[in-house]
């Protein structure tokens, strides 16, 4: 049984298709990722499947559970939680106490094991993401490229078992997008599940397997990295020529 | 050795990060300043100690608001619905049970408890200038009410005579024993909020305050943080109103749910810094020196013409400095004692690098 199984999802907004009769699985311990021009629905499509936007038509089912139009803090407390494209610390917070607000939520709180405090875990999921030098400043004062990662250890504190990384490398420089695969490498190599959207091409087809292609709301190619390259009607998306 | 040195190293991390997690300044200046206030019976004459007795007072008032609104932004003009509704709740109490004040004080902080839940779970659906407006309209659909229903709550007069909390007193006494009940009360509230504020309920109060959305995908319950943080606002606003009724004014009428105090905490607050313990707290005593001492004895001023000199005081400091004057004190301490620690740091860092440099 898939991890994820999304049927027949759709949505408009007025006249406008943004997600159309959308459906994909995904499995246990795969990374799959999904691409697309501006405004092919990527967006809209997570925003769908973690409950902040209702879906007129479909399904979301994960876990062989019916999440359909549940309230995200409750999906995300069922281990589905999501990363943002546009990053949304909590600018009063310092570094940590970002940290320690999944960890408040009921199942952030269920993870602490007896023996770690809540800001011990904090602090080991900071390091995990190389910003432990950075605990006690306040999360306004961070660069764009660290508040991804506190995105990003935020999200894992929750210790997903489906993370939704909304475009992770958005706006990071050559150094901080290696850094930031080999991040999510050795989360998949620790066996996480994970959905990844992305714009930079190059750094998301190191990562995948799996590609999933989005134009104007529908999916017009699947298959593996080396076939979505090859692909005539991605090319067109892509590159404007006529398909 | 190395081992007390990481202890040393993660106690300082810890102090460090309790201080910084709300731009609270160290305890040591709540201390202080407790010290401080509990010798003024002593040197003040007794119209400055009754100023002081009531500024304590609506010092728990100004900081119930902030825990609302500075710490989980959620923004409430019409917080005297609480405070009016903890005095007339005690009021109404010994009107026909006849119960001690004792008694009656906290029963009606629960009752207060009790209408921020009703009132909470549909209002706080609304957000930003919506909740603002129907917070508004509370306390003035109460004020109706008293009117309306004059028999129950006594219209214009009010209820009175309400009893104190104790009897038995010369006046200089009563006067004496108030400030310290007034203190004593004060200072157990700000412990309380300072607790609340600096635990994990307290960060995910201010999450919210920050960003809603990311909130809720941190997995938490944006609506039941947001009620109750309206419920234990509410109840200190409560104790106020009911502590204010019971020891000062011997009485509850309508200026209990007047606009006038649900506009007060957010001119204290303001002054003193939203979001802080210390703000609210100044910031009321800097207001009721105001109103009550300076603009009667020194500059004397009509009340109406007063709160146009609030008002600019209110706008010079959101311009100049919007983190309001408590933070600005403690910003000023604070830069005094830094640099030193800077050039330690630097001094060790230097050191570091010359032995590496020598080990090469």
């Amino acid at each position: 049984m898939p991890l994820l199984e999304v049927e027949n999802l759709t949505k408009r907004f007025g006249g406008l298709i943004a997600v159309n009769n959308v459906s994909f699985n995904v499995d246990e311990g795969e990374i799959l990722g999904i691409i697309g021009p501006n405004g092919a629905g990527k967006t809209t499509l997570f925003n769908l499947i973690t409950g902040y936007i209702k879906p007129d038509f479909g399904k979301v089912i994960f876990k062989g559970e019916d999440i359909t139009g549940q309230p995200p803090n409750k999906i995300a407390n069922k281990g589905l939680v999501r990363t943002f494209q546009i990053v949304r610390p909590f600018r009063h917070l310092p570094t940590i106490a970002n940290v320690l607000v999944p960890l408040n939520s009921p199942r952030g709180r269920k993870r602490i094991e007896w023996v770690k405090t809540p800001e011990r875990k904090a602090m080991d999921m900071l390091e995990d993401v190389g910003l432990s030098d950075l605990m006690l400043e306040p999360a306004e004062n961070l660069s764009h490229g660290d508040l991804k990662r506190l995105e990003m250890a935020r999200a894992m504190a929750l210790e997903p078992e489906l993370l939704l990384l909304d475009e992770p490398f958005g706006g990071l420089n050559p150094v901080e997008t290696e850094y930031m695969i080999k991040t999510i490498q050795r989360l998949h190599l620790d066996g996480h599940t994970m959905v990844i959207v992305e714009h930079k091409l190059h750094a998301l087809m190191k990562l995948v397997k799996r590609v999933i292609v989005m134009h104007y709301g529908e999916i017009i190619a699947e298959g593996t990295p080396e076939e979505i390259a090859k692909n005539k009607k991605v090319i067109g998306v892509y590159l404007g020529r006529a398909i | 050795m190395p081992f007390n040195n990481a202890l040393k190293y993660i106690k300082r991390l810890y102090t460090e990060f309790m201080v910084r997690i709300y731009d609270n300044p160290p305890k040591i200046f709540g201390f202080l300043g407790f010290i401080i206030l509990s010798t003024l019976p002593f040197m003040m004459e007794t119209s400055v100690l009754r100023i002081f007795t009531t500024a304590n007072i609506l010092a728990i008032y100004a900081l119930s608001w902030d825990l609302l609104v500075g710490r989980t932004g959620q923004i409430s003009l019409g917080h005297a619905l609480f405070y009016g509704a903890g005095a007339y709740g005690s009021a109404l109490l010994y009107k026909y049970l006849q119960w001690p004040a004792w008694l009656t004080v906290p029963i009606s902080i629960i009752l207060c408890a009790m209408i921020a839940i009703v009132i909470g779970i549909p209002a706080l659906r609304v957000k930003g200038p919506y909740l603002a407006l129907l917070t508004f309209s509370f306390p003035l659909a109460f004020e109706g009410f008293t009117h309306y229903y004059s028999d129950i709550f006594g219209g214009d007069t009010g209820i009175r005579p309400i009893p104190k909390f104790y009897s038995g007193l010369g006046y200089s006494q009563v006067l004496i024993a108030n400030y310290y009940f007034a203190l004593i009360l004060m200072a157990i509230s700000a412990i309380i909020i300072y607790k609340i504020a600096t635990s994990t309920t307290g960060i995910t109060f201010i999450s919210i305050l920050d960003d809603e959305l990311a909130s809720k995908a941190c997995g938490i319950n944006v609506t039941k943080y947001k009620l109750m943080s309206f419920m234990l606002s509410g109840m200190f606003g409560g104790l106020a109103g009911a502590v204010y009724a019971h020891l000062i004014e011997g009485r509850v009428d309508p200026h209990f749910i007047s606009t006038t105090l649900s506009i007060f905490p957010i001119i204290v607050t303001v002054i003193g810094g939203l979001g802080s313990l210390y703000g609210p707290i100044i910031g009321t005593y800097i207001y009721n020196l105001l109103d009550q001492y300076v603009f009667i004895s020194i500059i004397p001023l009509d009340p109406s013409v007063r709160i146009v000199v609030y008002v600019a005081i209110v706008v010079f400091l959101i311009i100049k400095w919007p983190r309001g004057i408590a933070r600005v004190i403690v910003e000023k301490l604070e830069d005094l004692q830094e640099p030193r620690e800077i050039e330690e740091i630097l001094k060790g860092k230097k050191e570091k690098l010359v032995k590496t440099h020598a080990s090469a």
